[in-house]
């Protein structure tokens, strides 16, 4: 990126951008994998993913420290203050969407461990997952190549994850009224999509702050990154 | 020195001489010091040729391929003429060697594996066309991006810091349907990096088909021997078996070994099929009486539960009786199989076999995948019809035999029509 006199500042900086999207490698395969179990009924995958789980929150605490080592021996300034603040809250969110994965896979156990299989139709919750493991990839694409655009186009993204939410809780709320024998099963399926719906907000805080490391401009709670609307 | 120069220094003679005559006459006619103030004439003009033609040199240097070389006679024109000469020879080396490079780099471009140079600190120089598709990399935006950042999947920082060598790393795909690809490291000079992608989707399937044949054969066994195992055990232990009881067990247990059988029966034809190229031996066929065959292979099957018509109207067919029989036979009982009772099948011939049923149909996204071995369109219900999952492997592999087509065209509910079309040459009058 840019030039410093230290050679070895620009190695430690490049080095904690490295490893938050490494870590971000590892979340988008945690939701992708907890989303395919989801819809296939894999419960070795469910496992795997709620053991991983573990592996993400060490290194959220790994890359923090890494962080705060960083401001305090180089005080950077400028861009590359903003850089290591970005990071630093950009773990949080990876950290967050890590949890929402492993609930996923959670959840998914409990709804496959119960013999009664009469589930209320998935393929809209599906839907809704690969948008938000797509503004997710979107998210980290662009703090990988430090791209507003892409930034951008991942927050404007959120709306449909959002849309998507609402029009599987209507669904759901009709299946409950026709059988309520469903209930318990579809309350599961509600907390599944809500789960999904978070990964989407996460993923488009990720991408408010690529923008503002590289413009400097704050973009949170603003209309211009899209406030993050919640289902209404 | 170099003696080809001799002559340039000759050249140079006749000037200097040319001078020492004219100081020695005008010593005589003058005196000394007007020798002296001639020498010295005499010697600034060969000084200003020589600057002259100096001068011209370095204007032609300055743009040697467009300006042509400055005419100049003796030493100074040889000097000339060497250096375009060298000039041309080196231009032409450049653009060769430039064609080189650039077809070189075109090979690379259009070949169907990545190819990502990466330098010390693992950051990417330069990719190929294959490697941008199959890594998301987008030239000349990445070039200096460190490869790590933009392909995340979990391992593969690990695996480029110690690629093993052997094994290499493979990139999952992230949706159900994306492509799976293998990545390799090999290094190169100091500290670089290559590294190659290879699209390993096809050889991916291939395998989880092999494993899922394996699984599908051994389950297909397992169930009627569960059955008859079951019976045996049974009959061990229960002593006071009636008669009456004793025969229906045992039918219930002729009824699972035949289906074995079938089932290995089938599997020793598509093995045998599969291993020769073309039929043992070739006749000329009655299609008359290979639908009438048919038809009453079909209506005993039936149990005139279905109604069955035949009708044959065209030409013979060159070909193996024996293994058109079956191929025919299998699309038959398959149309039985699938028409509830009161449905009717036509089996007809123009040139062009045809069975077609008014049976529960096929939806069209299981069509392509009909002739795969052990394919279920729908899993609950052709194992209650008795078939081994074989049938239509086997047409399709007898059909591959005699270069025929197989079609098949479908509706839910509306029922089904297979047909087989022969090239011409095999059609006789």
């Amino acid at each position: 990126m840019s030039d410093h006199l230290s050679k070895q500042f620009d190695l430690e900086l490049e080095n904690i951008r490295t490893r938050i999207l490494q870590m971000g490698g590892l979340v988008e395969r945690q939701v992708s994998s907890a989303i395919d179990a989801f819809s296939t009924g894999n419960l070795n995958a469910m496992q795997q993913v709620v053991d991983t789980d573990r592996e993400v929150d060490s290194l959220e605490v790994a890359i923090d420290e890494d962080c705060t080592l960083l401001i305090a021996r180089r005080q950077p300034t400028a861009r590359d203050l903003r850089l290591v603040m970005a990071v630093s809250r950009i773990v949080t969110d990876l950290e967050r969407i890590g949890d929402k994965a492993a609930k996923i896979a959670r959840m998914s156990q409990k709804l496959y461990a119960t013999e009664r299989h009469h589930f209320p139709p998935l393929s809209d919750i599906r839907h809704c997952g690969q948008l938000a493991i797509k503004m997710l990839q979107g998210a980290l694409d662009s703090l990988a190549r430090m791209d507003i655009d892409t930034a951008r186009q991942a927050i404007r993204e959120d709306a449909a994850i959002d849309a998507g939410f609402n029009g599987v809780l209507r669904q759901l709320i009709t299946y409950m009224m026709e059988d309520p024998r469903t209930i318990g099963e579809s309350l599961d399926i509600i907390w599944i999509a809500k789960a999904i719906e978070r990964v989407g907000d996460h993923a488009s805080n990720i991408a408010e702050n690529v923008v503002y490391v590289v413009s400097g401009v704050d973009i949170r709670h603003t209309d211009d990154g899209g406030e993050k609307s919640g289902p209404t | 020195m170099a003696p080809g120069w001799r002559p340039a220094w000759l050249a140079l003679l006749p000037r200097l001489l040319l001078i020492l005559c004219a100081a020695l006459i005008a010593r005589a006619w003058l005196g000394p010091v007007w020798a002296w103030a001639v020498a010295a004439v005499g010697s600034i003009f060969i000084v200003l040729a020589q600057t002259r033609q100096l001068i011209a040199l370095a204007v032609w240097l300055q743009a040697p391929e467009t300006a042509g070389f400055p005419d100049a006679g003796g030493l100074w024109g040889e000097v000339f003429i060497r250096l375009s000469r060298r000039l041309r020879a080196d231009a032409k080396a450049v653009e060769t060697a430039s064609a080189d490079l650039s077809s070189f780099r075109e090979a690379i471009q259009a070949l169907p594996e990545g190819i990502v140079l990466l330098d010390a600190g693992q950051q990417i120089r330069w990719c190929n066309h294959a490697a941008k598709a199959h890594l998301g990399i987008r030239l000349p935006n990445d070039a200096g991006a460190i490869v790590g950042q933009l392909v995340r999947a979990p391992g593969f920082a690990e695996y480029l810091r110690h690629p093993d060598g052997i094994a290499p790393f493979v990139l999952q795909p992230q949706a159900a349907r994306a492509r799976v690809y293998e990545l390799r490291v090999v290094p190169f000079g100091e500290r670089n990096k290559i590294l190659l992608s290879f699209d390993v989707t096809d050889a991916k399937r291939v395998e989880a088909m092999r494993s899922d044949f394996v699984a599908n054969v051994s389950h297909e066994l397992r169930t009627p021997l569960t059955v008859v195992a079951g019976f045996l055990e049974h009959f061990g232990n229960d002593g006071a078996m009636s008669g009456e009881e004793r025969q229906h067990f045992a039918r219930l247990m002729t009824d699972q070994t035949s289906r074995m059988l079938s089932l290995i029966d089938d599997l020793l034809t598509l093995s045998r099929l599969e291993s020769e190229d073309a039929p043992a031996s070739e006749e000329r066929i009655d299609m008359d009486a290979m639908l009438a065959r048919l038809s009453s292979d079909g209506e005993s099957l039936s149990g005139g539960r279905h109604h069955i018509t035949a009708r044959a109207g065209g030409p013979g067919l060159r070909g193996n009786w024996k293994e058109l029989h079956s191929a025919f036979g299998n699309l038959v009982s398959n149309a039985i199989r699938y028409t509830p009772e009161g449905g009717s099948v036509h089996i007809g011939w123009n040139g062009t076999f045809s069975v077609r049923d008014s049976g529960v149909g096929v939806s069209a996204e299981h069509l392509p995948r009909l002739t795969e071995r052990f394919y279920r369109a729908d899993r609950g219900r052709s194992r209650d019809t008795g078939g081994t999952g074989l049938g239509l492997a086997i047409v399709k592999h007898v059909l591959l035999r005699h270069q025929a087509a197989l079609h098949i065209e479908s509706q839910p509910g509306a029922g089904s029509t297979f047909s087989a079309e022969f090239p011409a040459w095999r059609l006789a009058e």
